[in-house]
């Protein structure tokens, strides 16, 4: 195996892109572009390289580096991936290669918008590659914040309504629509920080010796009732941002307001961060808790499918549609992980996948049409299969994946998803789940129908409007070709995650 | 006589200092007749920053003096014990006199006529000030302690109304000094029964006496936290720092915000904790409740504020809850990490104050408003300031970030999880109104174009904060282990 710390290249060439820009592209938003490339195209290469050359016989944690930071603290850079987490990153760099091309369009501080953007992207793939707590904490933290400036400055407005309290605090200090998002989206955010930030040092303090490593936290057992609070602590913290109902509510109002490759982000990736991390520390540091606790996960996973599908029904904004099309799916996830068998499990981490590259594609799609037609209203706009044949394509196989058609990638995260289900103690969560499916496939059909194969509009604004173009048939082909891909061959994602989620369930469950 | 005074040098020599400022500001004033010249900032290039020699020689002055703390032995005591010069006592010093050279480049750009007519004065207050802080830091004797704090407390009221003829600095002074004033009285109120229950003034016969003591003795300690907490502007004595803030100057204000509520807590925490072991147990319930009560406080009342300066005194007000959360651990890494949240808190508000105070001398606003588009009008600048409001939000990378989570540990050790856990949430509240301020600065677009001009002399304190900051951010380390030894000498 290589000596290089492929690990640490994969995470650190966005930030070190991202100093690039900042430094030496001033006006130069060819060069930015180009750099972005390059940045993400190296971690891509690294992640690809990583998934390849991980050793499925040998399971476990690979890749390891390792150096302490604060030795009297027990803080360390420890660096290693398992099935899951090489998975992870895979759909980390797919999501933000296509992101960089998607937002090739960007006119406005764009030197700025992708500094932010891959100093973000850093703190995705260190979150899923660091086995370090706190340092996973840190990480954490560097994904979420950028997003309040990203969506602040960058995103669009007057389609968002301000409701509630925050829309009272709003109303009261005079904000608009894009930064009421984005003010939403990381206060809520930092609220779930705070939670997993009190739950972390709990532990640590509880082991008594000075390690936040996994590896060795993993190792050890902790009092039952400590173990109820923090894993009710990691589900909040971590379950804001997987989109948990009811504390969803910033995921559609942000992923609405923000431009493009952010959504295509956060949608795509970051929402799995909540997932892999309420997997990895609460249920791999907490099992006592989580077998006790997996009731609440799976049938809130299970409001979540219907409401959110419900919800994605009533909208007459497109973007809105797919924003609770993802807090449906991130319900799958949720329910996957709470039925505690291996199909389950498998088809939760496969559906984090499937589930990233078609939200990306669809949000990709989202950014495309809006900047050739203007619009976001499906109902306003109709026919643009015969102008945009190719975007109306991607669209297709994006909606088929997501109402689980198979021969895509949906089509075998829910499969396995509902064998899970079915399988577990609580056979009755099956019949939400394939209700959301139902749902799903008449929402997704509805737009599919009314934008791309319908009659022909007859605004005189969607007369002549142009397909995609260059870098933005980079962006659709890969995400498509993914989708595919994963959905006929599946076995090259779950290959790998078996030999994770196995020992998970093992301690878990003890089978 | 050596071995007498030597212990003593910082004091003597911030005490030289004061003598030499307010000759100068004599000998300056009798050279021009009496009068110094009316010199508004319209009075030409031949006087741009309006310090004069008071203001240098004080900057000098205090920077030797700084140098000087490092030639003290520690651990001395003189006055058979009543004054020490332990690792606290140096440690706040050196922290009491670093903040007031970062006050004094601030103030030294001031253009306002009164600096520079009366440059001396004010110096001379600032001096005699910082000489109360560094008694108050040593004094282990209630006599002492009350001299230090009056001789802390006088010259600040006297700062608060230095601008006489503006409106507002006057009322501002008289509402500090009253509420001062009052507590002061608390305290020696407070003081009286101490002694009374104690028999003694010596701060080291008190814990014998606590072990067992009268209540009238806890009726006394209790009546000295109100008068200290008054000090520290904690819940619900608070009221005074919104408005003194607000009216007085802003360099001023960045130093008052940070040392004289370092002075408090050293008070406290000689008084409460130092010396008395398992006794000091008694007082952790109310110190919880005063931290809880003045996080709550702090952080709701900031957000509807539209004054940047009024913003940053609630949110001062918050951190003072934050701090009180490390030493309601009652414990040495408590007290410990309380100091260290206190260096992080010195960087991070002076710097943010001193942003303020540029930000102020070009648009003549201290409104939230007046931020609009800065980081496109002066990225740095708009830099500097998202890092110290990050920093007093506690994000990773700089200094706050492991302030809050090294008072929160302490706090975990000692098993409060509620007081850990509303610490937590209201740290997003805080993020609220600090991102609201970032608002202003990065997506608004500005209304002029032309950038904030930064006098040299702020621009070399508002760096040294960035440094401050960012350092203690990216390596915490020595702050921890200097913040550790200090606290470990208090519980020997």
């Amino acid at each position: 195996m290589t000596r290089l710390p492929v690990l640490s290249i994969m995470t650190w060439a966005p930030f070190v892109s991202a100093l690039v820009i900042m430094f030496f592209a001033r006006r130069r938003p060819l060069l930015v572009r180009w750099t972005s490339v390059v940045g993400t195209g190296i971690s891509l290469l690294a992640s690809i390289w990583v998934y390849w050359a991980y050793d499925r016989a040998a399971a476990g944690f690979q890749f390891q580096e390792e150096f302490a930071l604060v030795p009297s603290l027990g803080i360390s850079y420890l660096m290693a991936v398992d099935g899951i987490s090489a998975l992870m990153a895979l759909l980390t760099s797919i999501i933000i290669f296509a992101g960089v091309f998607a937002s090739w369009t960007t006119k406005e501080r764009s030197q700025e918008f992708y500094a932010l953007l891959l100093v973000l992207v850093t703190g995705v793939y260190g979150v899923f590659v660091t086995l370090d707590i706190f340092i996973l904490f840190l990480f954490y933290e560097i994904a979420v914040l950028p997003m309040y400036l990203l969506i602040g400055i960058w995103g669009s407005s007057g389609e968002v309504r301000p409701q509630g309290i925050f829309g009272w605090a709003m109303g009261r200090t005079g904000v608009g629509t894009k930064e009421y998002a984005a003010m939403k989206l990381t206060l809520y955010l930092l609220f779930g920080s705070a939670f997993i930030l009190v739950g972390m040092l709990a532990l640590y303090v509880a082991t008594g010796s000075r390690t936040f490593s996994f590896l060795q936290l993993q190792t050890m057992t902790f009092d039952p009732q400590l173990q109820t609070w923090v894993f009710l602590a990691f589900y909040i913290g971590f379950g804001i941002l997987a989109g948990i109902w009811p504390l969803h509510t910033w995921s559609p109002d942000g992923h609405a307001s923000a431009p493009t490759a952010v959504s295509m982000l956060h949608a795509g990736v970051l929402m799995k961060l909540g997932a892999y991390g309420f997997m990895r520390l609460g249920m791999g540091l907490l099992p006592d808790a989580a077998v006790d606790w997996a009731w609440l996960v799976g049938t809130i996973g299970c409001i979540n499918i219907v409401y959110g599908a419900l919800s994605a029904m009533a909208q007459t904004d497109l973007k809105y549609v797919i924003a609770y099309s993802s807090v449906s799916h991130m319900g799958v996830v949720m329910l996957g992980l709470a039925t505690l068998t291996p199909n389950g499990l498998n088809g939760s981490v496969f559906q984090m996948f499937a589930h990233g590259i078609m939200t990306g594609l669809f949000f990709a799609i989202v950014g495309l049409v809006y900047e050739k037609a203007h619009s976001r209203a499906i109902f306003a706009m109709g026919g643009f299969g015969t102008m945009m044949p190719g975007i109306a394509t991607a669209f297709t196989v994006a909606g088929l994946s997501s109402l689980g058609l198979p021969a895509t990638a949906g089509f075998v995260a829910e499969f396995l998803t509902f064998l899970g289900a079915w399988s577990s103690d609580f056979q009755w969560w099956l019949f939400p789940a394939v209700l959301g499916a139902f749902l799903t496939s008449i929402y997704v059909l509805r737009v599919a129908g009314q934008i791309f194969w319908g009659p022909k509009s007859p605004d005189p604004h969607f007369q002549h409007l142009p397909d995609a173009r260059g870098p933005e048939w980079a962006a659709l082909g890969i995400l498509v070709f993914v989708l595919v891909l994963f959905g006929v061959v599946p076995s090259i994602a779950i290959a790998p995650v078996d030999t994770a989620t196995g020992p998970l369930l093992l301690r878990l469950t003890g089978q | 006589m050596n071995e007498m005074l030597m212990p003593l040098l910082p004091e003597l020599a911030l005490f030289a200092l004061a003598v030499v400022v307010l000759l100068v500001g004599a000998i300056r004033s009798s050279a021009y007749g009496g009068r110094v010249p009316l010199s508004d900032g319209s009075s030409g290039p031949a006087r741009p920053a309006s310090g004069g020699p008071a203001g240098w020689i004080t900057l000098l002055g205090l920077v030797a003096t700084f140098v000087l703390t490092f030639f003290v032995d520690e651990g001395i005591s003189i006055l058979d014990g009543a004054f020490v010069q332990d690792g606290l006592a140096l440690f706040s010093k050196r922290l009491f006199i670093a903040s007031a050279v970062l006050s004094v480049l601030g103030s030294l750009t001031l253009r306002t006529g009164a600096f520079s007519r009366r440059s001396a004065e004010y110096h001379f207050a600032l001096i005699a000030s910082v000489l109360g802080m560094s008694v108050l830091a040593s004094a282990r004797e209630l006599i002492l302690l009350f001299v230090g704090f009056e001789l802390m407390s006088i010259p600040l009221f006297l700062m608060t109304g230095f601008l006489k003829r503006d409106a507002v600095a006057p009322e501002a002074a008289l509402k500090f000094f009253l509420v001062g004033t009052a507590s002061s009285a608390v305290i020696v109120y407070g003081m009286s029964f101490v002694y009374g229950a104690a028999g003694s003034t010596m701060l080291s016969d008190i814990p014998p006496a606590l072990r067992d003591g009268p209540p009238i003795l806890m009726l006394g300690m209790a009546l000295l936290l109100a008068g200290l907490g008054f000090k520290i502007a904690a819940f619900p004595f608070h009221m005074w720092a919104p408005d003194t803030y607000e009216a007085a100057s802003t360099p001023f204000v960045a130093w008052l915000s940070v040392a004289p509520k370092a002075a408090g807590f050293v008070v406290i925490i000689r008084l409460y904790l130092a010396g008395v072991g398992t006794a000091a147990l008694v007082w952790a319930p109310a110190i919880a409740v005063l931290a809880g009560m003045t996080m709550v406080t702090g952080n709701l009342m900031a957000i509807p504020q539209q004054n940047i300066k009024r913003l940053l005194a609630y949110s001062g007000i918050a951190h003072i809850g934050y701090m009180l959360v490390g030493l309601a651990a009652l414990s040495s890494s408590g007290v410990a990490m309380m100091l260290f949240y206190l260096v992080a808190y010195t960087f991070g508000n002076m710097g943010a104050f001193l942003v303020v105070q540029a930000v102020a001398q070009s648009e003549q606003s201290d409104r939230i408003e007046a931020y609009r588009g800065l980081a496109q009008r002066s990225p740095l600048l708009a830099l500097a300031m998202l890092i110290f409001l990050l920093s007093l939000g506690g994000i990773p990378f700089v200094a706050g970030f492991w302030a809050k989570l090294y008072v929160f540990w302490a706090a975990v050790e000692r098993g409060m999880y509620g007081l850990v856990f509303l610490g937590a949430i209201l740290t997003v509240v805080a993020l609220y109104y600090y991102l609201l301020v970032a608002r202003r600065m990065y997506i608004e677009a500005p209304e002029r174009a032309e950038p904030v001009r930064v006098p040299g002399l702020l621009g070399i304190a508002i760096t040294a904060c960035v440094i401050g900051v960012v350092g203690m951010g990216l390596y915490p380390g020595p702050w921890v282990t200097l913040a550790q030894r200090v606290a470990s000498t208090l519980f020997s």
